[in-house]
């Protein structure tokens, strides 16, 4: 599904991805981990095309989305759940109108929003919390609205930043197995994370950065 | 209602301030250019009564025969330089008078058609030809005498009142354009810095938006929606109330100037001027938001990217 082939990525003198390759297959849960700037982000955000390498290939489902023109981007994007370490839930909007942005984006007909968010709110466990804002939610829950989020467009693969990284254990660790359960489903996940406590939490892949290269995969 | 309605109605009562002020000048821009319109209309009217009415009458000599008034007729019919030739006989000239006179029926009762000379009245192509063509009238033999029609505010030919009114309704339709452009231009700007406040505010929503997939156009058409919404607001704001001003003007404009068609008489004729003048400023309106907005949106979209 996913496949890095010698990509590079500097920025000035610093070597933020250095000639990295590594291939992920539909429906694993891959683990990107290494200390803060080994790279992770950069390579979620190069799959996202929100970045750009230097040299290299990234493709995603056999195509290059490094030569994807810019209009092409919003299509590669919908195909994507994305779960980021600070949430990003749109403030002004309640929860199930943040789900349903989600749906409008990725034109899916509006008869289908109600069934698709009251799934997605019940599988997260925000079923109840509907029709509160954020200001009105807790750090975990914030996150489950962006996992809500994520999932309603029915997401070939999901990235997840961090997602645990605000999150106190306990938290945390309900985030793990909702993303635990929705890989079981047959989600692709690749989540990057520094929390030894997580990666030691399931036994998956792990794709282990330092200094812009793959130390252990 | 759809996301993007919605999404641009909750931006327009989160800052009613922003709205009002949208929609404060753009009616003031769309009251002001149809109050324009109408005076441009109304000058163009006039100008065209004064230009069209005849504008030279020769009266005959007492003694002229048929004969003779219709080989004049003729050979004045024939001028390419003279148009809308008409007889007027004294019969005709009497009824004239009496509907001049007919708040004051006494005097139409003490005249008879005699007194009135026989007439033949005319326009002529261009106004400058007038002197020439007049000189040659009166060397005509059944003609006593030659006149305009037309003497308002002590002019001396109906050339000058034409004139006048030639120069009246230049300077007017230059003015009413130059103001309306300048408020054309203060409403684009005003949008213009609403629109890229808007898109300030919702900097963060346009990242988030952009990182799930969101299309420029999905980022964009609530922004779009809002400018579209205050120009429509704008633009029926100004329009009714310039409606209602010329509604509530216009017996005593027409009683003023009489049979000068400044503004039509007839409703239906009024409330179509009207229309045409409100499509007119939906498209102008229409025009002013969504090049403001696509240029503040564009502009942001770059920054934020």
């Amino acid at each position: 599904m996913i496949k890095f082939s010698d990509v590079t990525k500097s920025f000035g003198s610093i070597n933020a991805l250095d000639k990295i390759s590594f291939e992920v297959k539909s429906g694993e849960f891959v683990f990107l981990t290494g200390p803060s700037g080994a790279g992770k982000t950069t390579i979620l955000k190069m799959i996202l095309r929100e970045m750009l390498p230097d040299s290299g290939e990234v493709l995603f489902d056999d195509v290059d989305i490094v030569k994807l023109a810019d209009k092409e981007v919003p299509r590669l994007r919908q195909q994507m759940g994305i779960v980021f370490q600070d949430f990003k839930v749109l403030p002004e909007r309640t929860v199930s109108e943040n789900v349903e942005v989600a749906l409008a984006v990725s034109s899916v007909p509006d008869n289908e929003w109600d069934s698709r968010v009251r799934h997605v709110l019940k599988l997260v466990g925000l079923d109840k919390r509907a029709n509160l804002f954020p200001s009105q939610l807790s750090g975990g829950e914030l996150q489950r609205v962006s996992l809500a989020r994520a999932l309603v467009i029915n997401p070939k693969l999901i990235l997840a930043d961090e997602p645990t990284g605000n999150l106190d254990w306990k938290t945390a660790e309900g985030i793990m197995d909702l993303l635990e359960k929705i890989n079981k489903e047959g989600k692709t996940i690749i989540m990057a994370t520094h929390h030894e406590g997580i990666i030691k939490h399931g036994k998956h892949r792990i794709i282990n950065l330092d200094d812009g290269c793959i130390i252990k995969n | 209602m759809s996301i993007h309605t919605k999404t641009a109605i909750e931006a327009i009562k989160r800052s009613p301030f922003q709205a009002i002020s949208a929609i404060f000048v753009l009616s003031l821009t769309f009251f002001v250019a149809t109050m324009v319109a109408i005076l441009v209309y109304s000058s163009g009217k006039a100008l065209s009564y004064f230009e069209t009415r005849p504008q030279i009458i020769s009266f005959l000599k007492d003694d002229a025969t048929p004969e003779a008034v219709t080989s004049l007729e003729n050979k004045l019919s024939g001028d390419m330089r003279i148009k809308d030739l008409k007889y007027v006989s004294k019969e005709e000239a009497l009824e004239i008078y009496k509907k001049a006179t007919s708040d004051n029926p006494l005097l139409a009762e003490l005249v008879s058609p005699s007194i009135f000379p026989a007439s033949l009245e005319f326009s002529v192509t261009d106004l400058k030809l007038a002197e020439t063509i007049i000189s040659e009238v009166k060397s005509e033999a059944i003609v006593e005498q030659v006149g305009f029609t037309a003497n308002i505010g002590g002019e001396k030919s109906l050339s000058d009142v034409v004139s006048r009114l030639k120069t009246a309704s230049l300077y007017l339709r230059l003015g009413g354009i130059v103001f309306v452009s300048v408020l054309a231009i203060t409403s684009f700007l005003v949008l213009l810095v609403i629109i890229s406040m808007r898109m300030t505010t919702r900097k963060g929503e346009v990242e988030i938006l952009s990182l799930i997939g969101a299309t420029p156009s999905f980022v964009r058409s609530p922004i779009i929606l809002e400018a579209v919404i205050y120009s429509l607001v704008g633009v029926l704001t100004g329009w009714t109330f310039a409606i209602i001003f010329w509604l509530y003007a216009s017996p005593s404009i027409i009683g003023y100037f009489g049979q000068i068609p400044v503004i039509p008489k007839d409703p239906l004729t009024f409330f179509l001027l009207f229309f045409i003048i409100l499509a007119i400023e939906l498209v102008a309106g229409l025009t002013i938001s969504l090049v403001g907005s696509l240029i503040a949106v564009g502009r942001s979209l770059k920054k934020i990217r």
